[in-house]
């Protein structure tokens, strides 16, 4: 305030009359607008219908197009949900015979990438848009030149499966003297393929057939979450999962692994190693199968600790022989054969490996990646195209990388945005969002995906192989392309349809066909290959090891564009919009760290230092004490955008770090060796900074243990999450008498009659993975806005469903329990709301009325679960492009209001009426809330509390089955699908939860104590 | 510490007398002009001109066509749905002027002994301008397609979702909420569409029925407000 304007000091000495003039300023102001504000005429609105009607679009109704997810290469189904001809929602598709149903948390959020408006929107040549016309020519001479004097053609991608893209690929190839295509995976499975061609001579993935395997093996393979193709091993894991289905019976999962994963927390038993003895873990085991199988094999010895282990594992193992599974993430060739070794002395081959119908999810090979940069190093490589993949990221090594790039005198690029490798290219052509362009792909042998464009190309891109096409000189739209490829090299493999035309409506109809698959000429398991893992040199004591991992969210880093993806916290360590190094509780300890502080990582032994990079500190319970996790995907170009995410305020902190990047990419650790790059066992060194960076965690506890002092003083200790063993839910054991409830029984008198259907929901803990599908499905159906880092910090975030993690113990037992919305039939939040805007319906249901809500928060303070959620700003929505992508049966809240789950009422709605239309009551399933919808673990069911015959009622029936409000609040929408508990839990958070909310109860069923 | 003046010209007997005027003027502002007070928002009576001087009154009256043969959205969506213009050409294909107009021309046409002449209306040529379409209704490349922009009428909050299927599948009329549009050759918005409205007549429904059939209009919050 300045001196010079008295007029804007007031006085502690003002009297009354200035108080009244004060009032009447105000009063007449009030009125004024008020007035004004009255006689306001709305603006003018324009209704602009089409010109010419479209067949199929009633304005207002949704279209769901069959089709596939782009999101990577698993290739899995999905219904595009089309409103008035723009996508808004990815569904899963239950018909598809690899996804049956679910998609996972990439495939919902790569919908944002198509309203991206950081995507390119034209060709571009040295960074400047440039019209196709001068860049197809420009190319077409230079591979034309190409052609006449020869020099080498190298052809750049991730993995390639569709026939369509294969075929013109190829083509294209085919056109020179030295061409060669060089894929290579990001998130490498190259050990696996190189070690089957070892042992049965082709370079194969095989298809893991979770659903047929008895008992399962894993080591260090995530593949629930991050592995090869984890939505559809989710499904086969989890329909073997079942804890009261008598008819299938439950599996047995060991899991060794060297970092807590998810699939590591749903085994039934986990054992911590090191990575670098994980070879000789392997190498024991073969030994011990090869024991019972009468082979020759010369065992390594057994580490002590895991012979009790191993021994019951073998036993295990061959008693379930051909029913049994063995898989291994590692990159390490040789433990890859010793696991096909052991899989094929259990003859698990052509049982539950399946090579006939084997998977092409992954077919890059890192020796090819290695030979590729060195003959770009040698400068032997004349044209370089790149489709897909961004090598200067997905390596580690921008500099070198870019440098390499710059000295190929052709470079084409087809990436859609400004990534690292597109940054260095001398042409782009972008490539088209996978929603707008036909594409195909055959992601097992014999089932082939055909997708079609669900929206014409919103800007002025390019399919990749209409590009290729137009430079072999003939040019053809994209659907020309995959229709003459379809006739001549799909439509023959299959006899069901006798006519093409009649195949290709099918198939396009159905988004997917059943083919004859292309034999895999696999030789006779090579016993020659086998050796066993030499013993590991034993590690010095305190020498760390690394391991790069991807997230669940981040995978590979290609959707690092994502803000969804980017602000989904890691199902384990919870952490947003950040990277950071993982380490064991007790190797923190031991090395004085706090969580938070920043440490340097430095690759390599201290005589030779390899890379490094400055992270902060993630405590992880359940991971070995030796080593240090990074996540990679992180510190993308990509993720520069996000500097200016969320509200800007006085207070706000950037979402990026000091480099302008969200978190640092960990690629450069991975380091090739043998034939492969190495994810994990490199050694590594750590040193503390001083400083500390915060992490946007959104769940700050990590045990379920209340502090003893807490219960001591009239704090309850009640259970939060229960589990039980397979043992204990079928002796009836576990029911601890005031523990889980029988029926919707209620505290209160029932004063919600409720006379047609009751809604509710059962979430079954045994089959959640904590996978987070659910959590941005819920997004993108309810318009949940992003917040950034520094809101998160303050615990703002808006995910309306969150997936709550508890560890018991060290962290070898982790629970996960998806958390929404419990809708209570008398709820805390609805008698303190002094505006009525959150009250019950008839139909059960915790209304949230955005426009009568003022704003006090009563109601999210009387919350018991943390599951209201307030706009403290009116968050951003400037990007018209990307509005396209928010669902207009939902409202955008603004500013003051709550917000919260209600079961995606819209859904409800919408059955109601429709089902209404046809004088009809709503069907059991007819409602799939979002996060059921996409749930590749099948764990949420949804439907009516009073409908006897309902799923939800059937999922209800076991007696065990609790609800998190037992006790002093009553959730009668959300049971967590109970078991009995056998083991008692405290309550996790005395911090967040409300003093009085204390019992969610839980159950996960696994199939032994551990 | 700086003075506190006494008076500015914000000061208290100036402003005051501002104020009052101000007020009086209003409130004769409100009583004159603008009749009984209504919420912000509200735009019943609003009868914009539209770009093309359509008449419900000549097409849904005289005519008797059928209300859902141009808002086919009805009952199968939320929205009733402005036509497309190429609904309107099923018919103006070939009727490109009113009947009167017409006999006209043939009267004119017989008395100068000459073939009439063909006749397109001035407002029906917006229409074949939209499309592009030349005299003979083809397609005229010169001329570029230009969606019509139609003055939006009825519209409610973008927190209120209605859904004219609802409605329409239980019996309800279109005139119950639109009033007498077939009399209209301007249309005008009849109902306030207020919340008020919209639950006394959900009230109603539910103790009255339908077409003599009992129905079941929800009250709840969540049915409009999600």
């Amino acid at each position: 305030m300045s001196e010079s304007d008295p007029k804007l000091i007031t006085s502690p000495t003002d009297d009354w009359s200035t108080s009244r003039r004060t009032f009447l300023r105000a009063a007449g102001f009030t009125f004024a607008s008020a007035m004004f504000t009255g006689c306001q005429a709305t603006p003018i609105r324009h209704a602009i219908p089409y010109l010419v009607q479209p067949e199929d679009i009633v304005p207002g109704r949704s279209v769901y197009y069959a089709g596939m997810c782009g999101g990577c290469t698993a290739g899995c189904g999905v219904l595009v949900k089309n409103r008035d001809g723009r996508p808004i929602k990815i569904e899963g598709y239950r018909d598809h015979a690899l996804s049956q149903g679910g998609v996972c948390a990439v495939g919902q959020a790569h919908l944002l990438g198509l309203y991206d408006s950081l995507r390119f929107s034209s060709a571009q040549r040295d960074g400047q848009p440039v019209n196709w016309t001068e860049v197809d020519a420009e190319i077409t001479a230079q591979l034309a030149k190409i052609r006449g004097e020869g020099g080498a053609v190298r052809y750049l991608s991730g993995t390639v499966n569709g026939p369509t893209a294969r075929t013109v690929v190829e083509k294209f190839l085919g056109g020179f003297a030295d061409a060669r295509w060089v894929m290579y995976d990001p998130i490498s499975s190259s050990a696996i393929l190189d070690a089957h061609e070892r042992t049965h001579g082709v370079r194969v993935l095989p298809r893991y057939r979770f659903d047929k395997a008895d008992v399962i093996a894993s080591f260090d393979a995530d593949f629930l979450a991050t592995w090869t193709s984890s939505v559809e091993h989710t499904a086969g894991y989890r329909s073997r999962r079942s804890p009261d289905d008598a008819a299938v019976p439950m599996s047995f999962h060991v899991q060794f692994e060297s970092r807590l994963t998810t699939t590591g927390g749903k085994a039934d038993r986990r054992v911590r190693v090191a990575p670098s003895q994980m070879g000789a873990l392997v190498t024991s085991l073969a030994g011990l199968i090869a024991k019972r199988a009468g082979t020759e094999f010369a065992p390594a010895a057994v580490a002590a600790a895991e012979t009790d282990v191993l021994e019951n594992l073998a036993d295990r193992l061959w008693s379930a022989r051909g029913r049994s599974l063995v898989v291994c993430g590692s990159q390490e060739i040789q433990t890859q054969v010793l696991c096909n070794f052991i899989n094929h002395l259990l003859g698990n081959y052509d049982q539950t490996l399946d090579l006939a119908g084997a998977s092409n999810q992954r077919l890059g090979s890192d020796s090819a990646l290695a030979g590729l940069l060195e003959e770009l190093r040698a400068g032997r490589v004349r044209a370089l195209l790149i489709d897909g993949v961004d090598p200067a990221f997905d390596l580690g090594a921008p500099a070198e990388l870019a440098d390499l790039i710059r000295r190929v005198p052709l470079v084409v690029n087809f990436a859609s945005r400004n990534d690292e490798t597109a940054a260095v290219s001398r042409f782009v052509c972008p490539d088209h969002h996978p929603l707008e362009s036909w594409t195909d792909a055959e992601p097992v042998r014999g089932l082939v995906n055909l997708s079609q464009p669900a929206t014409p190309p919103l800007l002025n891109t390019r399919s990749v192989v209409e590009s290729l096409s137009t430079w072999m000189g003939e040019a053809r739209p994209g659907l020309d392309i995959v229709r003459a490829t379809w006739e001549a090299k799909v439509f023959l493999r299959q006899t069901a349809q006798p006519s093409f035309l009649a195949f290709w409506e099918r198939t396009v109809q159905d988004g997917f066909c059943t083919v004859t698959p292309e034999p895999v000429a696999a030789a006779p398991f090579n016993a020659a290959a086998v050796k066993p893992k030499a013993e590991a040199v034993p590690a010095a004591a305190g020498q760390l090891e690394l391991v790069v991992y991807p997230t669940v969210g981040m995978l590979d880093g290609h959707h690092a564009y994502n803000a969804w993806l980017q602000e989904l916290p890691d199902p384990m360590t919870r952490v947003t919009w950040d990277s950071y190094a993982c380490l064991a509780p007790a190797t923190a300890k031991r090395l004085g760290l706090a969580e938070g502080d920043v440490v340097r990582v430095t690759a390599g032994t201290p005589d030779s230092p390899g890379p490094s990079l400055e992270c902060p500190v993630v405590f992880q319970p359940g991971q070995h004490e030796s080593v240090v996790a990074l996540p990679m995907g992180f510190g993308s170009r990509l993720s520069e955008r996000f500097a200016n995410v969320g509200p800007q305020w006085l207070q706000s902190q950037p979402a990026v770090g000091d480099d302008g990047r969200v978190g640092r990419n960990a690629a450069p650790f991975v380091a090739m060796r043998d034939g492969a790059r190495r994810f994990d066992g490199n050694p590594v060194q750590i040193s503390p900074t001083g400083r500390s960076r915060p992490l946007a965690a959104t769940q700050l506890h990590h045990t379920l243990s209340a502090p003893e002092e807490l219960s001591g003083l009239g704090f309850e200790r009640r259970d939060i999450v229960r589990q039980t063993t397979f043992a204990a839910l079928h002796a009836g054991a576990g029911h601890d008498g005031h523990g889980a409830h029988h029926g919707p029984s209620e505290l209160w008198s029932q004063d919600h009659p409720v006379t047609g259907p009751k809604w509710g929901m059962s979430i079954d803990l045994s089959a959640c993975n904590g996978c987070s599908a659910c959590v941005i499905a819920c997004q993108v159906e309810n318009n949940v806005p992003v917040v950034g880092r520094d809101e998160v910090m303050r615990q703002r975030e808006m995910h309306w469903i969150r997936i709550d993690r508890y560890y018991e113990g060290e962290g070898d037992d982790v629970a996960f329990q998806p958390m929404m919305c419990q809708q209570c039939a008398v709820a805390g939040c609805e008698t303190v709301c002094p505006a009525l805007a959150t009250l019950h319906s008839e139909d059960g249901l915790n209304q949230q009325v955005y426009n009568r809500c003022v704003g006090t928060r009563y109601c999210a303070n009387n919350c018991a679960y943390k599951v209201r959620r307030f706009n403290w700003f009116d968050y951003p929505h400037a990007d018209r492009f990307q509005n396209l992508v928010l669902n207009p049966d939902v409202t955008v809240r603004s500013r003051g209001v709550m917000e919260k789950c209600t079961f995606c009422v819209q859904r409800i709605q919408e059955a109601r009426i429709a089902a209404r239309a046809r004088g009809e009551t709503i069907a059991d399933g007819a409602i799939e809330p979002a996060c059921q919808q996409t749930c590749p673990a099948r764990a949420i069911t949804f439907g009516d509390l009073n409908d006897p015959n309902s799923a939800l009622s059937k999922a209800n029936e076991p007696a065990q089955i609790s609800r998190p409000g037992r006790g002093r609040h009553r959730a009668v929408g959300v049971v967590p699908g109970g078991r009995p508990e056998s083991r008692r839990r405290g309550r996790p958070s005395w911090l967040r939860l409300h003093p009085y909310s204390g019992c969610r109860s839980s159950p996960a069923t696994r199939r032994s104590a551990r | 510490m700086t003075e506190v003046p006494e008076t500015g010209w914000l000061g208290s007997r100036r402003l005051t007398t501002i104020l009052v005027i101000a007020l009086v003027f209003g409130a004769g502002l409100l009583v004159v002009g603008f009749g009984p007070v209504r919420l912000a928002g509200n735009q019943q009576g609003y009868e914009p001109t539209q770009p093309i001087a359509f008449s419900h009154r000549l097409h849904a009256g005289e005519l008797a066509i059928d209300c859902m043969y141009c808002h086919s959205g009805a009952d199968k969506s939320r929205h009733a749905g402005v036509p497309a213009a190429s609904i309107c050409m099923n018919c103006h294909k070939n009727v490109t002027s009113t009947f009167g107009a017409f006999r006209a021309e043939d009267d004119l046409a017989k008395k100068e002994k000459r073939p009439p002449r063909p006749i397109i209306s001035a407002e029906l040529r917006k229409l074949y301008d939209a499309l592009g379409l030349d005299d003979a209704r083809k397609p005229d490349p010169a001329k570029a397609a230009t969606p019509i922009q139609w003055v939006r009428i009825h519209s409610v909050p973008d927190f209120v979702h209605f859904d004219h299927s609802a409605h329409v599948n239980v019996g309800v009329t279109c005139q119950q909420c639109h009033g007498t549009v077939q009399a209209m050759d301007r249309l005008r918005q009849d109902s306030d569409l207020g919340m008020g409205w919209c639950v006394n007549c959900h009230r109603t429904s539910n103790q009255t029925g339908i077409a003599g059939q009992p129905v079941r209009a929800s009250i709840d919050c969540a049915t409009c407000h999600h």
